[in-house]
Order: C-alpha cells, then sequence, then structure tokens
C-alpha cells in the first residue's frame, strides 16, 4: 500500500497520482522518494476528492485499505461502500446494484467544528477536517452534528474519529490509502485549487453531474460525485441494512 | 415500507450520547425544575407552599448534586473534563454548559443552606441523628433573608441558563431533524417542571403523616398545567409538521412515522400526558399516582429523544438497533446513578428529615 506510486501502471488513477505528487510540497519523506515534488506550488493546497460512482465496482478495497491503514477497531469504518440492491421496473433484471463510497466530506462549512466544547475539531488551512486528540474529551457533540454520519467515537481511543484523508500520508506525499488502492479508479484526490490537476479538471468537465450529499444542509462538502442519484443524496428511504456491523466493545 | 431500496451492507453507528446522557438531562431538569418550585414557598413566602417547597428544595439538591456526575460519565474521556474550563469555545453551546452547570450548583447550594439552616439547628438541638453534623452544618442557624434572596437570585440565573443550554445545545443539532426545533427545549422545560412535581408529591406521599390534600391539590393544580401545556406543545410540533409549515418538522416526521416502533411510542407519551393530566385535574388527590406517571413521562421523553433519536441513520436506509447493554455504557449505568441519587437522599434526609421539611414537625423557613 505504501508502495512508490509513481512506479504504478498508467491509469486514470494512475495519471492522477503522478500529478498528485508533482503538486504537493513534500516535507518528511522527500528523501524517501525518488522523484521529489518540487514543483510544488507556493499556493496553500485545498485537498478535496472526487468519486465517480460510475466506477466503482463496490469491492470495498477502499474499506480495507483504510482498516489497515488507520489501525480501526473492529466494527469501526472511516469509510465504507454504502451498498443497495435497487429494483428495477424497464428491466429483464429484477434489480440492480447501487453502490456509494461514503467518507468524511471535509466540508467547507462543517457542523461539527463549532459544536466542539474544547475546539478539538478542526478545519485545517489545506482544506482538512482534524481531531486534535490531545484535546477531544469524547463528548460525542460532534458525532450528532455531522449530517453524514460519518464521525463516530473510536473504542480503542475513546475519542471522535472520522476519516482524515489521510493526513499522515499527505505529510508524506502519498495519496490517501483508499485512493491509492482503488480498483476502479473511482476516487480521485487532489488538491482544488490547482486548476492544472486532474481533480479539478475532472469536476470541471463534469460540470452540473457534480453533485455532493445533502447539498440542503449547506455544508459545502469538498468530496463529489459524479453519478450521484437523487434518492441517494440524502437519509436513503428503504429497507434497512440486511448486514451491519458494530463496535465491539471486547 | 419502500422496499423498492434494500440496503445490503452499511455500517451501524452506534449511539454517541449513552444513557448516562439519558439520566444528566433528566436529574438536571428535575432539579431545576424542582428548584423553581421551591420559590413560592421560600422566597416569595406563599402561604400554603412551605411545605412543598422545602421538598421540592430537597429534590433540586438531591437531583442537582447527582446530575453531574452521570454528565462526567457520558464523556469518553472523563478526566479530560478539565478542557471545558481551559478551552472555552463559545461557539458551543456544550462549552457554556461547563461554565453554566457551576453557577446554578453553586447558588443552588448556597440558597439551600441559607434556606435550611434553622431546619438544621432544630435537627441539632432536638438531638436527632448526626445532630452534631447538624449543628455543625447549620452554622448557628440564623435566617438572613437578604443572603437567602441574594443566592436565589444566583441560582435563578443558573437554573435558567441550565435549562436554555440543555434545550439549546440538543435544538441546534440540524444534521437531526427530530432534535432540530424550536419547541424542543420548550418541550424538555415543560416535562422537566412536571417531572420535579411528581418528585415532589413522592417526597410529600412519604414524609410520614403528611397526607394534606391541600399541598396535594396545590400541586396537582400545577402538574395539570404542565401536562396541557406540554399536549399544546405537541400539537403545535405535530401540526406544523403534518401541514408542511415547518419543512424540519415535516422531515422529522416523514423519518418515524411510518415505523411502529414510533407510532408506539408517540400513543404512549400522548396517552401518559392525558392520563395525568385528567388524574390531576380531576382527582387531584391521587398524588402518589400522578406523581410516578410525571417521572415516568419525564424519562421517557428524555429517553426517546436521546436514544430513539440516534436509532435513525442519518444517510443510511432503517433504523440501527439500539439494544440497551448491561454494562457501565447501559444499565449499570442507570443503577448506578439510582443508587448514588437514593445514596445523596439518605444522607441529606438523616439531617433534613422529610417530616421536618413538609412542615409536620419543627418550624418553618
Ligand atoms: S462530513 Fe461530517 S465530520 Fe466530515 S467535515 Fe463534514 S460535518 Fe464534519
Ligand atoms: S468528541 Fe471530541 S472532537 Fe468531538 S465535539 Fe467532543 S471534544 Fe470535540
Amino acid at each position: 500500500m505504501k508502495s512508490d506510486p509513481s512506479t504504478r501502471a498508467c491509469s486514470p488513477t494512475g495519471v492522477s497520482r503522478r500529478n498528485f505528487l508533482r503538486g504537493i510540497p513534500v516535507l518528511t519523506a522527500a528523501a524517501a522518494l525518488p522523484a521529489p515534488a518540487v514543483a510544488a506550488s507556493a499556493d496553500t493546497p485545498h485537498w478535496g476528492m472526487l468519486v465517480d460512482i460510475r466506477r466503482c465496482i463496490g469491492c470495498q478495497a477502499c474499506t480495507m485499505a483504510c482498516i489497515q491503514e488507520n489501525a480501526m477497531p473492529e466494527g469501526s469504518f472511516r469509510t465504507v461502500v454504502s451498498t443497495y440492491s435497487v429494483a428495477l421496473a424497464d428491466s429483464a433484471q429484477p434489480a440492480g446494484t447501487y453502490v456509494l463510497p461514503r467518507l468524511c466530506n471535509h466540508c467547507d462549512k462543517p457542523p461539527c467544528v463549532p459544536v466542539c466544547p474544547v475546539g478539538a475539531t478542526f478545519k485545517r488551512g489545506d482544506g482538512v477536517v482534524l481531531v486534535d486528540a490531545e484535546r477531544c474529551v469524547g463528548c460525542g457533540y460532534c458525532v450528532q452534528a455531522c449530517p453524514y454520519d460519518a464521525r463516530f467515537i473510536n473504542h480503542d481511543t475513546n475519542k471522535a474519529d472520522k476519516c482524515t484523508f489521510c493526513a499522515h500520508r499527505l505529510e508524506a506525499g502519498l495519496l490517501p490509502a483508499c485512493v491509492e488502492t482503488c480498483v476502479g479508479g473511482a476516487r480521485v484526490f487532489g488538491d482544488l485549487n490547482d486548476p492544472q490537476g486532474e481533480l479539478r479538471r475532472r469536476l470541471d468537465a463534469a460540470g452540473v453531474e457534480t453533485k455532493v450529499l445533502k447539498p440542503e444542509q449547506r455544508t459545502a462538502p469538498q468530496v463529489f460525485y459524479i453519478g450521484l442519484e437523487e434518492r441517494f443524496a440524502g437519509k436513503v428511504v428503504g429497507q434497512g441494512s440486511l448486514w451491519k456491523p458494530r463496535a465491539s466493545h471486547a | 415500507m419502500n422496499t423498492a431500496i434494500v440496503e445490503t451492507i452499511n455500517v451501524t453507528r452506534e449511539v454517541a450520547w449513552l444513557p448516562w446522557a439519558v439520566s444528566y438531562f433528566f436529574l438536571i431538569g428535575l432539579s431545576y425544575g424542582a428548584f423553581l418550585l421551591s420559590l413560592p414557598g421560600i422566597v416569595l413566602r406563599r402561604p400554603g407552599w412551605e411545605g412543598i417547597s422545602r421538598l421540592a428544595l430537597l429534590g433540586a439538591l438531591v437531583c442537582g448534586l447527582s446530575a453531574p456526575v452521570a454528565l462526567l460519565a457520558d464523556l469518553h474521556q472523563p478526566g479530560r473534563f478539565w478542557h471545558f474550563y481551559a478551552y472555552f469555545s463559545p461557539g458551543s453551546w456544550m462549552s457554556w454548559g461547563a461554565f453554566f452547570i457551576p453557577l446554578y450548583l453553586g447558588g443552588l447550594l448556597l440558597y439551600a443552606w441559607l434556606a435550611f439552616r434553622p431546619l438544621l439547628a432544630a435537627h441539632g438541638r432536638e438531638g436527632g441523628r448526626l445532630a452534631g453534623v447538624a449543628r455543625l452544618l447549620a452554622y448557628g442557624g440564623l435566617e438572613s433573608r437578604s443572603a437567602l434572596l441574594g443566592a436565589a437570585l444566583a441560582a435563578l440565573l443558573g437554573a435558567l441558563l441550565v435549562a436554555l443550554y440543555t434545550g439549546a445545545e440538543v435544538m441546534v443539532v440540524r444534521a437531526r431533524p427530530l432534535w432540530h426545533t424550536p419547541l424542543l427545549p420548550v418541550q424538555f422545560a415543560l416535562t422537566a417542571l412536571a417531572g420535579a412535581v411528581g418528585l415532589t408529591l413522592l417526597f410529600n406521599r412519604f414524609s410520614a403523616g403528611t397526607r394534606d390534600t391541600a399541598t396535594i391539590r396545590r400541586l396537582a393544580g400545577v402538574l395539570a398545567a404542565t401536562q396541557l401545556a406540554a399536549l399544546l406543545t405537541g400539537a403545535l410540533w405535530l401540526v406544523m409538521g403534518l401541514s408542511g409549515l415547518a419543512p424540519v418538522h415535516a422531515e422529522a416526521l416523514a423519518q418515524v412515522a411510518d415505523l411502529p416502533g414510533w407510532r408506539l411510542t408517540a400513543a404512549w407519551a400522548v396517552g401518559a400526558t392525558v392520563l395525568t393530566w385528567a388524574l390531576a385535574a380531576l382527582r387531584p388527590g391521587s398524588g402518589l399516582l400522578i406523581g410516578l406517571l410525571a417521572l415516568h413521562s419525564a424519562w421517557m421523553m428524555r429517553w426517546t429523544v436521546f436514544i430513539g433519536g440516534q436509532e435513525v441513520p442519518k444517510t443510511g436506509a432503517g433504523l440501527y438497533s439500539y439494544q440497551l447493554p448491561l454494562g457501565p455504557e447501559g444499565l449499570l449505568g442507570i443503577v448506578g446513578t439510582a443508587g448514588l441519587w437514593v445514596f445523596i437522599l439518605v444522607l441529606l434526609t438523616t439531617v433534613l428529615p422529610l417530616d421536618r421539611l413538609a412542615g409536620t414537625r419543627g418550624h418553618g423557613a
């Protein structure tokens, strides 16, 4: 997972990986990288993600990669691919499958931030929303305030937990583990401030096709979707999960 | 149920506010409600309220002293509670709450001490159990009206701020339509007051020899008023949801209206409130029964809001099913809080026996 991304086979996301590495300042792992990101722009990046649902095959490789990369306790998830069986009216098939990778949206107006009573949850200058584990009191208020159920209390640390866009990997010039591992090339990560970057170009090309989850909450998510159907953009109306792992308290 | 979509894989998000939170909101609500009931007899000196108000003040103390323990236990890092004071965050109601609680409890303790000093002195003089301690606590037993009024004012300010923050803290959570309504703080306050009346009725019932029907009737009158107000608030919520006047109410309704469990809960809540109101209004003598009913409604309301509310996924389909764990994060926590409550009650009533407070023995404050 932590292999040198530049040696990967050329694929749509492979391209994004290389562009990504050229586009950011490399801090801690500069010496370890064969092609240091010397071409980094002086501007602060604003990290974001595009999830092209049309390319997602629902394999949950990202789910697994995240669990391993971030040492998630059993039953806890920072990202998951919600999977739905959808009845089809106009097809010989009775039902189809709809997949929806979910993670923290690193909202530009994150409702999880102002509620925190000790200022432990914050949005960094580069757009990443993080929890200061040294400060968090585990009150769970941010868990309530997130409209996306992106947060939870980690039973190993007893603190608020969520996707960090793999901030530790970004620092080392690496992509988030879920992007790195995505089989279908559905997850594109990058700097939204970089007009030449693949993320920006893909978003611009998709135009109005680009959607976010729960736009009515006005949270300004920085995770964008292509192929997001209206009825999955908010709380899904349907029959509850057939398989819902729970966190274990053991 | 819509079966056009079946969720095959998703995760369960567990409740982040545990039954400890229900205990806290229940106890702090009872406390400020009971504090308000203490005012007519002790501060305003309304005739016929002396006993009620002293019993209520005892309730405010017992609940107020046990509530913060439940609150602390709801933190997953209770040892870091000092972070609330080290990193004040004015944008967060919870952060303000960390300052309102000590203001309220400080005021309440001072007010209760000043109000009970003469009773403690009397207990010390008459040589009851722990008479020495009572004498010590009485510290001369002097009555100081102006100090009492000052402390009552501080406690009143604290109580109002606690009522405000506990309601607003939950109300501002836009992510949960069931919580995100300006009526929620009103419902919290009404059920808190009703529960406080219930607790006072309970204390009154167990103060031996007190079958003073005038007392019970007076409390039943207050209770009937709270129940009526609660029913009207509930009706307003429903009308706003059904008419589409308030989109957030409509959304909340849409999330739960079809679910059998929620329908039963709603029917139960309305039924219990109507029954309490009817008994309080028509048979005000049924003190113990309406008292227990009011306490049960105050608990049920908070359980439904917190635990029931967190069972509704924000993005996923259906419900997260909650089963009460038996350990400290569940049943043991509730029982433990109740145990602490009883312990504090026993401690306080040793030097301030219910009979003395109810006014059947000793003299008034
Ligand atoms: S998705 Fe939730 S946790 Fe992430 S930034 Fe937005 S509100 Fe906060
Ligand atoms: S759980 Fe931690 S990060 Fe979340 S609101 Fe509480 S203190 Fe802040």
